[in-house]
């Protein structure tokens, strides 16, 4: 019993990360309509300024961890910027931003192997590695700061989406960008913040993933994680993203320490076949004409 | 106040406006008539900022209107578009205080929200429900509403009264009406063109693209060939 708990809260931890992702990936989502496959570059990208920031420039890490999530911010829009806009500007087909969206994944890693190199990289260690004990429990500490980090985030996100002006207009726009547009919304603005906004989320979530595991140029590749959360949940909910991405957290933890880690992965992705054929909209997705 | 000259558009390979001219003074009710495809949604979205022209001019109080759709917003040009397209996402406020999203004096935003209630009490009721689960003449009630919070100095309403009951097109008639009265300028596009006919002041036929006749309201609706071709009159 104390090791299911155990591994329950491992499970939330890894969940969380999951999910600080898998939402940036359902805004855009929700606005553009399209899986932008760019996401898991800025991750990375996001997590490499972390470890430079800490090892290079000797910053502190809360220092770090802003100057992270920023600069991944601004990388996010960048993309939008060169990648997408030109598309969205002469209406082209979705397709295309998803090819568009793959070039430039591609581009970020190589560019990074290129540059930086292709070796992995161990952050250094900024908390204590040995955990505190609830109970008959024993929680790491970068596992709690880690789950802490993510819960504040996104319900800041929350919060920001469902509460203010802002918000309002993002889900009007993601509802019909068109109406948006005739109630004198700058639909450009809604796409720019809405990438920030992402991109944020992705270098946070890339630290974070840095400091539990290594840093290297195909860590982006986790990101097809979050994009299962964000289907299980149901494309385009944020709190259906988080859902998704607690529950598979949980599950992939649970799968690797009562039978394999070998395991792990086959479960995640049969979860989502099975998740596509019975329920292709998700947990708490809705109908495609009324996303959220 | 807003003038449109020589307004060709086109969409892809279709030429969908043909040098397309029409005025709209200050105060007036004017209304576009024409068949399906005619070109009406068009030249609204053209003067919504969402479709861009290919030639032509368009000056709104004296000044060239903006090509981006919130500038035209900000300008005082405000579209309720066709089939309403309210946000069925949120709720009946929040889709009305959306439509002020340019706006940021919030005594005058209030008043105009209390204003738009006493025009439509249902939405009052029911302002905590999500809109999309209004019927079909609440929503437009709520697009009219909507459009009406930004303030505008021009409202464009395109169809209002399509897909409602008889009953609905006389009540959404005479909230146009009393938009008028507190002196705002109405371009109506409709098909009901009986209805539209006998509320405006002034009418353009658009066919294919073109302005083939423009006059009186009272005069058209006496027109033979636009009774014979719109208003389903037979010799």
């Amino acid at each position: 019993m104390d090791q299911l708990l155990q591994q329950f809260i491992n499970g939330l931890s890894i969940g969380s990360v999951y999910a600080l992702m898998a939402v940036g990936y359902s805004l855009v989502y929700s606005i553009m309509n399209f899986s932008n496959f760019a996401h898991g570059g800025i991750i990375m990208l996001g997590s490499y300024f972390g470890f430079f920031l800490l090892t290079l420039f000797k910053l502190p890490f809360s220092a770090a961890f802003l100057g992270a999530a920023l600069g991944a911010s601004v990388l996010a829009v960048l993309v939008e910027r060169i990648a997408y806009k030109p598309l969205r500007m002469r209406n082209a087909p979705f397709l295309y931003f998803i090819i568009s969206a793959m070039g430039a994944s591609m581009f970020i890693e190589n560019f990074v192997i290129a540059t930086i190199g292709p070796t992995f990289r161990t952050y250094p260690a900024v908390f204590s590695r040995s955990p505190f004990q609830v109970g008959p429990l024993f929680v790491g500490r970068l596992d709690t700061m880690i789950f802490v980090t993510s819960a504040v985030c996104l319900l800041l996100l929350v919060y920001f989406i469902d509460h203010t002006k802002m918000g309002k207009a993002i889900r009007a726009t993601a509802f019909n960008a068109r109406a948006a547009a005739l109630m004198g919304i700058n639909t450009d603005m809604i796409v720019i913040l809405v990438f920030a906004i992402g991109g944020l989320l992705a270098g946070i979530a890339g630290v974070l993933f840095g400091m539990k595991y290594t840093v290297y140029p195909q860590m982006g590749a986790i990101t097809i994680k979050s994009f299962i959360a964000a289907v299980f949940g149901g494309l385009g909910s944020i709190p259906g993203a988080v859902l998704g991405s607690l529950v598979l957290g949980v599950v992939e933890t649970l799968v690797s320490g009562y039978f394999s880690s070998q395991f792990r992965d086959l479960i995640s992705f049969s979860l989502l076949i099975v998740i596509l054929v019975f329920r292709p909209i998700g947990l708490m997705g809705k109908p495609a004409e009324e996303k959220a | 106040m807003l003038e449109v000259e020589n307004l060709h558009v086109h969409y892809g390979g279709i030429h969908a406006l043909k040098g397309v001219n029409i005025t709209v003074e200050k105060g007036e009710i004017v209304t576009i008539i024409g068949a399906n495809g005619a070109g009406k949604s068009t030249l609204l979205n053209t003067l919504s900022g969402i479709v861009r022209s290919s030639e032509g001019r368009i000056t709104f109080d004296g000044s060239p209107l903006p090509t981006a759709p919130h500038r035209i917003v900000k300008a005082g040009i405000c579209q309720v578009p066709e089939g309403r397209l309210v946000f069925a996402n949120l709720t009946v406020e929040d889709n009305l205080m959306l439509g002020a999203y340019l706006r940021r004096d919030a005594p005058s935003i209030k008043r105009d929200l209390e204003r738009v209630y006493d025009l439509f009490p249902r939405l009052k009721e029911r302002r905590k429900q999500m809109a999309g689960t209004l019927s079909g003449g609440e929503q437009q009630m709520l697009a009219i509403g909507r459009g009406l919070m930004s303030d505008p100095v021009l409202m464009l309403l395109d169809e209002p009264s399509l897909g409602l009951a008889p009953i609905l097109v006389e009540a959404i008639y005479e909230v146009i009406e009393g938009i008028r009265r507190i002196g705002k300028t109405l371009l109506l596009v409709e098909q009901n063109a009986y209805k539209a006919l006998s509320t405006a002041d002034r009418a353009y036929v658009l066919e294919q693209g073109r302005i083939v006749k423009s006059g009186r309201a009272v005069d058209l609706i006496q027109d033979q060939t636009i009774q014979e071709s719109y208003l389903g009159v037979k010799k």
